[in-house]
């Protein structure tokens, strides 16, 4: 830009040029603790992200109005938007803070950028939430292939393009939730003995699906759907379809929601005919 | 897994669906074959075989038909007690706690589907106290809820409905306008609720798995509930403002004398005559006639 030829600089080393943007940041210091709101006066230079906002401000814990403060807390690891770790609520909407670019959040000097932690898991501290209801549902309903055993099962039976697609769009699905974040029927359960009969949310019937599906998966189908025909299960989704407008992978959870509504009509009649 | 399970839980699956099915089957059936029935007022009067001078009288004889040939169905109570009160008690009361189950996050995520699932929880709560209201007034006689007091009889079905919507003698009163637009607000929650509720119900039995067959059936509901809300609208608007509730009340007369006689329109005259205001809305003895159900009172 232009810095470079009125400050009569050597153009080698162009300076990259910052604006400010503040960051308004829900603070918390533990499960229980009460919260509170700090703002930062962040320095930003272009294709700056969330996170590294917030390292900046880890370095710097000092508020706008000038007042020393600890440093915000948040969970993060993959940095590509693959781990869901580092989830948060930004600018009101639920979403990965590693992809959420400020350049697109905030394109102007001075503008502002809310974060909160997700409001549907316990906090751990700041922007930092347990998600371990999210895992214990797939716990749940057994999301994984059972191929451990004492002899070798030979090679895997053969794929349908069409099949391997599906399943591989279901297969991003990295646990963010985001889908839960949103969803009207899934609520904050702090106590671990509430979580059984919570409802387990879009992406835990989604990946019910995407095992189903799988040709060695599939043995566990009916397990996988004895755990969601009760409390908490398939039938707690009210069709609001919030879940599949946010995803950040685009996984048509609806579609795996009707999929697991269709799969458990016919394993219920079932059950009913074989009288067990 | 501590413990035993409650027989909600052990049942969950079952009563969830149950609780489905309820709503298209006796329910959302009954209320097209209501509407329709009730729009015949309408229907009658462009399209009607009746004998009568006006459109309008044969569009109420035509409805006067339909309403006699209903409460000579056989076993009605029954019909009724199974058919319509137990069904609709149940998908009322675990809907509601269906509901308690969810929140509103319609400011947050104003997506289409998201407002569409709150406005059917707010449809059910509407639909719910309406269908008591309508029910209780008309059906259990409970009149002193009804603008002018007024008794629903099937004998009148059309004079006696007009003067149960507006006020007696079927002439506007305050309480009418209030009333009229209650069942307006009644009926629209109610369909609405019955085509979206058919429109997730496909999604719930797992009928409807792509997004482009939810589309799909989403139009085919959309079209089935504008079809019902035209009959629904219809029908309130021809009870409210087309049916001339002294006209309606001759047709009507003369169709008690043709199928019960002279001397049982002179009894339900007579008694009538001691109570000027209700020959004004020419009703209430007519329920002592043989329909099931508890009579209405004739004191006071
Ligand atoms: S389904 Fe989508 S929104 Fe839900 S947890 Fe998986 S990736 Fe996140
Ligand atoms: S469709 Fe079901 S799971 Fe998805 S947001 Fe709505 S209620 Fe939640
Ligand atoms: S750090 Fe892995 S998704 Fe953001």
């Amino acid at each position: 830009m232009s810095n470079t030829a009125t400050n009569g600089q050597p153009s080698s080393a162009a300076p990259v040029p910052t604006r400010t943007v503040t960051f308004r940041i829900k603070r918390c210091d533990g499960p229980g603790q009460p919260t509170r709101w700090e703002d930062f006066k962040v320095p930003v230079v272009p294709s700056s992200n969330v996170i590294s906002c917030l390292n900046w401000i880890a370095e710097h814990p000092v508020t706008a109005s000038g007042q020393q403060t600890t440093p915000v807390v948040w969970d993060c690891s993959c940095l590509e938007e693959v781990c869901g770790a580092c989830t948060m609520v930004i600018n009101g909407k639920a979403r990965q803070s590693c992809s959420c670019l400020i350049d697109q959040e905030a394109p102007r000097e001075g503008d502002v950028i809310t974060l909160e932690p997700m409001s549907k898991f316990p906090v751990v501290r700041d922007l930092w939430v347990d998600r371990q209801r999210l895992f214990k549902g797939l716990e749940k309903i057994k999301a994984w292939v059972p191929i451990d055993g004492t002899y070798n099962l030979g090679a895997g039976p053969k794929e349908e393009p069409d099949d391997q697609q599906m399943r591989y769009t279901l297969s991003t699905c990295m646990s963010c939730g985001c889908c839960l974040e949103a969803c009207p029927q899934y609520h904050k359960e702090e106590q671990e003995a509430d979580w059984e009969n919570a409802f387990v949310g879009a992406a835990v019937l989604s990946q019910a699906r995407l095992f189903n599906a799988h040709p060695n998966g599939k043995v566990l189908e009916g397990e996988r759907l004895d755990a969601l025909l009760g409390v908490g299960g398939v039938n707690d989704c009210g069709n609001a379809q919030n879940c599949v407008k946010v995803c950040p992978k685009e996984i048509p959870l609806t579609e795996s929601i009707a999929a697991i509504g269709r799969a458990a009509t016919v394993h219920a009649i079932g059950r009913f005919f074989r009288g067990k | 897994m501590s413990g035993e399970q409650t027989f909600f839980e052990r049942n969950y699956f079952l009563l969830r669906r149950l609780h489905s099915l309820s709503g298209i089957v006796p329910i959302g059936m009954f209320l097209i074959m209501h509407l329709t029935t009730n729009s015949s007022v309408v229907w009658g009067a462009i399209n009607s075989r009746e004998l009568h001078d006006t459109a309008m009288d044969r569009g109420v004889a035509t409805f006067q038909h339909e309403v006699s040939f209903i409460n000579n169905l056989p076993l009605l109570l029954l019909i009724e007690i199974f058919g319509l009160w137990l069904p609709i008690a149940f998908h009322a009361i675990f809907g509601v706690y269906f509901a308690m189950s969810g929140s509103n996050n319609v400011a947050r995520y104003a997506y289409q589907g998201n407002k569409r699932y709150a406005l059917q929880r707010l449809t059910g709560y509407v639909g719910f106290v309406f269908i008591l209201y309508h029910v209780a007034t008309l059906r259990w006689g409970w009149s002193w809820l009804t603008p002018g007091g007024t008794q629903w009889s099937h004998y009148f079905a059309s004079s006696t409905l007009a003067a149960a919507l507006k006020g007696s003698g079927g002439e506007w009163s305050f309480a009418g306008v209030i009333v009229s637009l209650g069942y307006f607000v009644g009926v629209t929650s109610l369909v609405f609720h019955f085509a979206n509720g058919l429109w997730t119900a496909a999604i719930t039995w797992g009928l409807t798995v792509s997004e482009k067959s939810q589309q799909q059936w989403g139009r085919v509901c959309a079209a089935l509930g504008a079809g019902v809300m035209l009959a629904g609208w219809s029908a309130l608007f021809g009870f409210v403002f087309l049916v001339d509730h002294d006209r309606a009340v001759a047709v009507e007369e003369q169709m008690v004398v043709e199928k019960y006689g002279p001397e049982y329109l002179e009894k339900l005259r007579e008694k009538y005559d001691l109570e000027p205001e209700m020959q004004a809305s020419a009703i209430r003895d007519a329920a002592d006639r043989p329909y099931p159900g508890p009579a209405p009172k004739l004191d006071d």
